[in-house]
């Protein structure tokens, strides 16, 4: 008895010295507690996605856009930011090891990703388990947000919206009624493939074949010679640019010569026009504008010089990532509390505080966020290549 | 061996085993026909132009594969060792092709004329070729002569090891970026003879062609080469007994080097033939057709050259026809092809046809 009661004192003590450490005792009041940043350390925020391996072009260019926001507002409150990048080489597998790895870090509070809807999947959980809200640049499958997490966000528009903005282009603008469909079997182009199909059918144009190749392959010419089979005047595909390539590269030789490729956002780039060389003319994609402005100009410059690419040679994205990372460093300095010489991080208000972004001038336009996490200001544009070149569609 | 172990059994034990080998054997049989049928005549999903598409490209694909798996089943039949970093060789020989075509092509060379175009592809083939031999000879000086004696575990990790580091030493070289391969203007992809089945025109690619032709070169030059030839001779005895081949006065390593340059030679040749037909080109570009060149080769009957031969186009035809028969996405294909494998190993555990040097040292 007596042993317990000397336990239970000791027990108080200890935790009476853990929390009043220091004199100025800060209560943390927030639901989901708090992510403490000593004095000199950084508030840490990570920028996620393929930075190496067949997708690199997407992770590095959008790490430079995640770069550039944090060079655009450097600190909260006085406490520097720190960027993490982290490489999923665009696989789940990988995208789960890395939001394990930035679940187990106290002071990471936001996430800028994850890049492919794939990852983001398998993220989403582990992320709102540790209570770090997320806001991807780039994830478009529309289940995400159906999932209802309160950490996920987005600022890209989803595949629904584009999948319904082809099928609508296709139909009237370009005046074809029969089309294929064809996608790499991961979330993303099957998902926007079979939605793009649904809306086509909606308007009253015939789906005339379906087929899922194996990404990453260099010779498709059997699936597309069975599609071939069903004489389609274009075919849809949902995926990424390199597998976009080797399609449009060999239809001609699979009997679709007269065939249109239309591809998706993911064909979008200088990966697709270099790799298909001539055989990309006449190809079509889609890609999201950024409308022109001041900030918009002085991105482009600052990537220029700090990177000595073009901005958008890369990928279409980095204004994105910038994007979505100036969503969240917004809202960090909304809800930091800086109590002693530390700064506290309320983690349900700042999910709340992103989640109620209103009239935020972005790059990619003004960003609101719905009540689902659904925060895109972009439109959504048709490309055709054109000499080497992505050039708007006709009838746009 | 089968036989005489079911004889050494007491007769009251009946033989499971054997039951249901034979009962899964007449059940996919059965539904395999049963596809057939369906497709051909209910379904009529494909008119004979389609057909023939696929068979066009599974055979180029299947010669590919023919071609690669002459260099498992080599090596194999002298080392008993699996070289796992036979589809690495085969993409440094692919990209050694690609920096040549490219070279020439800066220097204006390539499509000059017809004779300059003729002979860029000969240099691409011969540097990729050799390019190929140099690689294969040294992984077998570096990483496999030291394990010669170790168990036989030991050589394929080493194999897998070897695969590993060829494919990350190409990402760093030459970038995780997919090339594009530079044909000269005469034998561009998509261009071809066309033939008129059924009122539709088929094309027959000029790459196709040469895939084919080069393919077939290749293993009748190696059959003679093995068949006919002083070297061939003493690689076919030291397959047979190293020990006693030794004793004849071989130079058992002088052969054994000798087979790593033959299986790079057409890993080098099969590289450049993949490149000029596919026309894209990355690091990872090796592993998948080695992996079902292997199996190729298994399927074939591994250590034997006319296996190889057999079981490459068989593959290659079977990944082209095979989703269509079975009504199943092409995503399915490598599915399709190592359950092809599964059975075959259950069916007949030597190859379609068989282990010819073991069954002649047995």
């Amino acid at each position: 008895m007596r042993t317990r009661v000397v336990f239970v004192i000791t027990l108080v003590m200890a935790l009476a010295l853990l929390t009043g450490c220091g004199g100025s005792a800060f209560e943390c009041e927030d639901e989901w507690g708090c992510a403490e940043i000593k004095s000199g350390q950084t508030v840490k925020v990570a920028y996620i996605g393929p930075t190496t391996g067949d997708y690199s072009s997407f992770g590095i260019d959008m790490s430079r856009g995640a770069e550039l926001a944090v060079a655009y507002h450097p600190d909260v409150k006085g406490f520097p930011v720190e960027l993490v990048i982290e490489d999923t080489q665009g696989s789940p597998e990988q995208g789960a090891a890395v939001a394990n790895k930035l679940a187990a870090d106290p002071r990471v509070v936001a996430i800028d990703g994850h890049t492919f809807s794939g990852s983001t999947e398998v993220a989403i959980p582990i992320y709102e388990d540790a209570k770090i809200v997320m806001m991807s640049p780039s994830a478009t499958t529309p289940e995400l947000t159906d999932l209802g997490s309160p950490v996920f966000n987005r600022v890209a528009f989803t595949d629904r919206q584009q999948g319904d903005a082809a099928a609508a282009y296709i139909y009237e603008n370009l005046g074809i009624r029969k089309i294929a469909l064809m996608h790499d079997g991961g979330a993303y182009g099957q998902g926007l493939a079979e939605m793009t199909g649904e809306f086509f059918e909606a308007l009253g144009g015939t789906v005339v074949g379906k087929e899922a190749i194996t990404p990453g392959e260099t010779d498709y010419s059997a699936p597309l010679a069975a599609i071939a089979a069903s004489e389609p005047e274009l075919i849809y595909f949902g995926g990424y640019d390199a597998d976009s390539a080797v399609l449009a590269s060999q239809m001609g030789g699979a009997g679709l010569e007269n065939a249109i490729f239309f591809g998706c956002d993911g064909t979008y780039g200088s990966q697709f026009l270099d790799l298909a060389g001539e055989a990309a003319e006449g190809a079509y994609s889609t890609f999201v504008p950024i409308p022109e402005s001041g900030a918009f100009t002085k991105f482009r410059e600052d990537y220029k010089s700090k990177y000595g690419d073009e901005q958008g040679e890369l990928s279409p994205f980095s204004p994105h990532a910038h994007d979505a990372l100036a969503v969240l460093l917004n809202a960090l300095d909304q809800v930091a509390i800086e109590s002693g010489d530390n700064l506290y991080i309320p983690r349900k208000a700042l999910a709340d505080a992103v989640r109620n972004t209103k009239d935020f001038e972005a790059l990619t336009g003004t960003i609101t966020c719905s009540d689902t996490g659904e925060c895109a200001a972009a439109s959504i544009l048709f490309m055709i290549a054109q000499d080497g070149k992505w050039v708007p569609g006709p009838g746009q | 061996m089968d036989r005489s172990e079911a004889q050494s059994r007491p007769k009251r034990y009946i033989d499971f085993g054997r039951w249901i080998r034979l009962g899964i054997g007449v059940i996919v049989v059965g539904f395999l026909l049963f596809r057939l049928w369906n497709v051909l005549w209910i379904e009529r999903a494909y008119g004979l132009d389609t057909w023939t598409r696929f068979a066009v490209s599974g055979i180029i694909l299947g010669s590919v594969y023919a071609v690669v798996a002459l260099g498992y089943t080599l090596v194999y039949g002298i080392l008993f060792m699996i070289n796992f970093a036979h589809g690495d060789v085969m993409m440094l020989g692919a990209f050694a092709g690609y920096f040549t075509l490219e070279a020439l092509k800066s220097i204006g060379f390539l499509n000059r004329s017809v004779g300059t175009s003729v002979l860029s592809v000969i240099i691409a083939f011969s540097v990729g070729m050799l390019f190929s031999m140099l690689i294969a000879v040294l992984l077998e000086r570096i990483a496999y002569r030291p394990l010669r004696t170790a168990p036989r575990l030991v050589p394929l990790i080493s194999a897998i090891g070897s695969s590993l580091f060829l494919q990350n030493m190409a990402q760093l070289a030459f970038g995780a970026e997919r090339h594009t391969y530079a044909n000269p203007d005469m034998i561009q992809r998509n261009s071809g003879w066309m033939v008129m089945i059924q009122g539709k025109e088929v094309l027959i690619t000029y790459t196709g062609v040469l895939t084919l032709v080069i393919s077939f070169l290749l293993m009748v030059g190696l059959f003679l080469l093995v068949q006919k030839t002083k070297m061939g001779k003493a690689m076919r005895a030291v397959a047979q007994d190293k020990e006693t081949a030794a004793l004849m006065g071989i130079d058992v390593d002088q052969v054994i080097s000798n087979t790593f340059a033959i299986s790079g030679l057409l890993a080098g040749a099969a590289g450049v033939m993949w490149g000029l037909h596919m026309g894209i080109l990355y690091h990872y570009v090796g592993f998948i057709p080695g992996m079902k060149a292997f199996t190729a080769a298994v399927l074939g009957g591994i250590g034997n050259i006319p296996g190889a031969m057999l079981g490459g186009l068989t593959l290659g035809i079977l990944e082209a026809v095979g989703p269509a028969i079975l009504g199943i996405p092409f995503q399915l294909k490598d599915v399709l092809a190592f359950s092809i494998l599964v059975l075959v190993l259950i069916f007949r555990p030597t190859g379609i046809l068989g282990e010819v040097l073991s069954k002649e040292r047995a």
